[in-house]
């Protein structure tokens, strides 16, 4: 039997996995190396700020948290200024902070699973948490300058953080989230979005593969599939998060080979209160048949191994293995 | 080209910075407030189709509605009174227990483009809240009621059954990512717009 690492490499490779992969299990993710979060809430009921100085509010009964655009939280309210309001943050290198990183890496081994490591929000995301989703998009057509220089500068801090991160726990993987759409659109038109984001991606990407990252995987629950052009370009393996409104198999088809896809199991249909064991197996059987063995992992659309209702994220994994077993 | 059509193209363009200018030029040249006012509208409604087909995307049509939004502040002191291009208003707000805002905002948007005076309840909104703001109100035709999330499409149905409960001529139009033609139906909703360019053109079809 394939360990879940060598078995992942042999669907992405078209080669003769023996099993699907199922959902995170190829990764182990080290979130101990995730040390610039700030006082972003990660619980339900809570406000605070991130690294960056944007205010996040997590109120009771939410499934996630929301960075606040108020006039009060705003952090950019004019893009031709932020050199004046934006400072990116430090980030620490001493050995303490990186303990816990460290230990756990070491405690993986690395023939079973890809040591990972976690980067979010990346340069997309970035821009509407600094000044709020209306104003970005149109800065792009009205401070293109501004919001190429931002961009840039982000970049700088996130290669800061990948040279720390890889002299530190040497990650085998980069798991890096950026939503880059809505469930039937992409925020930008492709060419827009070659024009303000390939470029940092390619200089990101490109840095951690040269630096003994093997594997590239990125987060973004939603339509994109005009888009896996850049993907491929940018040096990124498996997107996470595909939506069925990509058209999977179709993509698949297209571009197996290049870059895989990791998802097709959408959180909203499956992961809500009402869920079943029987709505779980209903759309893991379609997945799997549908999307096939090669190329594709399984996975819930969600951006960590985890659901937002208890219990679900397992049976969704025991259904996988069952499926497994049908057809392999 | 002329001063009205030039108008019309820069709106489509969403040059916002250029349009104050050139609705001014268009009534200096003698062309009538409502005339222009009705280019502008047109140019919304292509901007809208061509987002609905995917042609364009949020960004180009912010910086539309953006553009009509500062062609009609320059309007606004000639047309003064004058509500006889208005549609009526409408109340629009995410429903309770959700808290996205960027696809309802896009609709205020469209709506407010296509002549809708527009009354935004934001977010996290109760199902009376809709009720009350009809109430103090004038004019209203239409509650349009906006959710994201698969957890929060029974707040949807109690917006929607709460407004037609009180009011039940009301027209309601539903959206969201988890809604669907049939959801809305069955919901009671008048109207089920999937995108911010389909929602002025329903709208609109609700109210005629």
């Amino acid at each position: 039997m394939l360990t879940p690492r060598q078995n992942l490499m042999e669907t992405i490779k078209g080669g003769n996995p023996d099993r699907f992969v199922n959902q995170y299990e190829y990764l182990d993710i080290i979130m101990e190396a995730s040390i610039m979060i700030g006082d972003m809430p990660m619980f339900p009921g809570n406000m605070g700020k991130d690294a960056w100085g944007v205010t996040w509010n997590w109120p009771e009964g939410q499934l996630g948290g929301f960075p606040m655009h108020d006039d009060e939280h705003k952090v950019l309210k004019d893009i031709t200024e932020w050199k004046k309001y934006l400072k990116k943050p430090i980030i620490p290198t001493a050995d303490e902070v990186w303990a816990p990183a460290i230990a756990h890496a070491k405690a993986v081994d690395r023939n079973e699973k890809f040591v990972t490591t976690f980067f979010a929000p990346g340069l997309f995301e970035m821009m509407h948490h600094l000044m709020g989703m209306e104003d970005a998009l149109m800065n792009f057509y009205e401070e293109p300058e501004a919001m190429h220089e931002l961009i840039d500068y982000i970049v700088d801090y996130e290669l800061e953080f990948a040279k720390i991160v890889i002299d530190k726990i040497h990650p085998d993987a980069l798991f890096h989230h950026d939503d880059w759409g809505s469930q039937i659109s992409t925020f930008l038109a492709p060419k827009m979005f070659e024009e303000f984001f390939l470029p940092g991606y390619k200089k990101l990407y490109g840095f951690y593969k040269a630096n003994g990252v093997e594997l590239i995987v990125h987060h973004s629950d939603s339509f994109a599939a005009t888009l896996v052009p850049y993907m491929i370009e940018m040096d990124m393996d498996i997107w996470q998060g595909v939506m069925n409104t990509n058209n999977i198999p179709e993509l698949i088809a297209e571009y197996g080979g290049k870059i895989s896809f990791m998802g097709g199991l959408h959180s909203g249909e499956i992961d809500f209160p009402e869920w079943t064991p029987e709505i779980c197996a209903e759309y893991v059987e379609k997945a799997c048949k549908t999307n096939g063995k090669k190329y594709y992992i399984p996975c819930l659309t969600s951006g960590l191994p985890m659901s937002s209702f208890p219990g679900v994220y397992e049976e969704v994994t025991r259904q996988i293995d069952k499926m497994s077993k049908e057809l392999f | 080209m002329s001063k009205i059509e030039e108008v019309k193209a820069l709106v489509e363009a969403g040059k916002s910075k250029k349009i104050a200018a050139a609705v001014q030029e268009a009534l200096d040249a003698g062309d009538k407030a409502q005339d222009i006012l009705d280019a502008m509208v047109a140019s919304m409604s292509v901007v809208g189709d061509k987002f609905s087909a995917g042609e364009i995307f949020v960004p180009e049509m912010l910086i539309a509605a953006k553009s009509m939004s500062k062609g009609v502040e320059v309007l606004k002191p000639v047309m003064a009174g004058d509500t006889s291009n208005s549609l009526g208003t409408c109340i629009m707000g995410t429903v309770a227990g959700d808290l996205h805002d960027i696809g309802k905002n896009l609709v205020v948007m469209m709506l407010e483009s296509a002549g809708f005076d527009m009354i935004d309840l934001g977010v996290d909104v109760p199902a009376e809240k809709f009720v009350e703001a009809i109430k103090e109100n004038k004019n209203v035709v239409l509650v349009a009621c906006s959710g994201l999330l698969t957890t929060t499409m029974p707040a949807l149905k109690e917006a929607v059954q709460t407004v037609k409960a009180a009011f039940p001529d009301m027209k309601v139009i539903v959206g969201g990512a988890p809604v669907t033609p049939e959801y809305a139906a069955e919901i009671g909703a008048d109207g089920y717009a999937p995108d911010a360019g389909s929602a002025a053109v329903k709208a609109k079809e609700l109210v005629a």
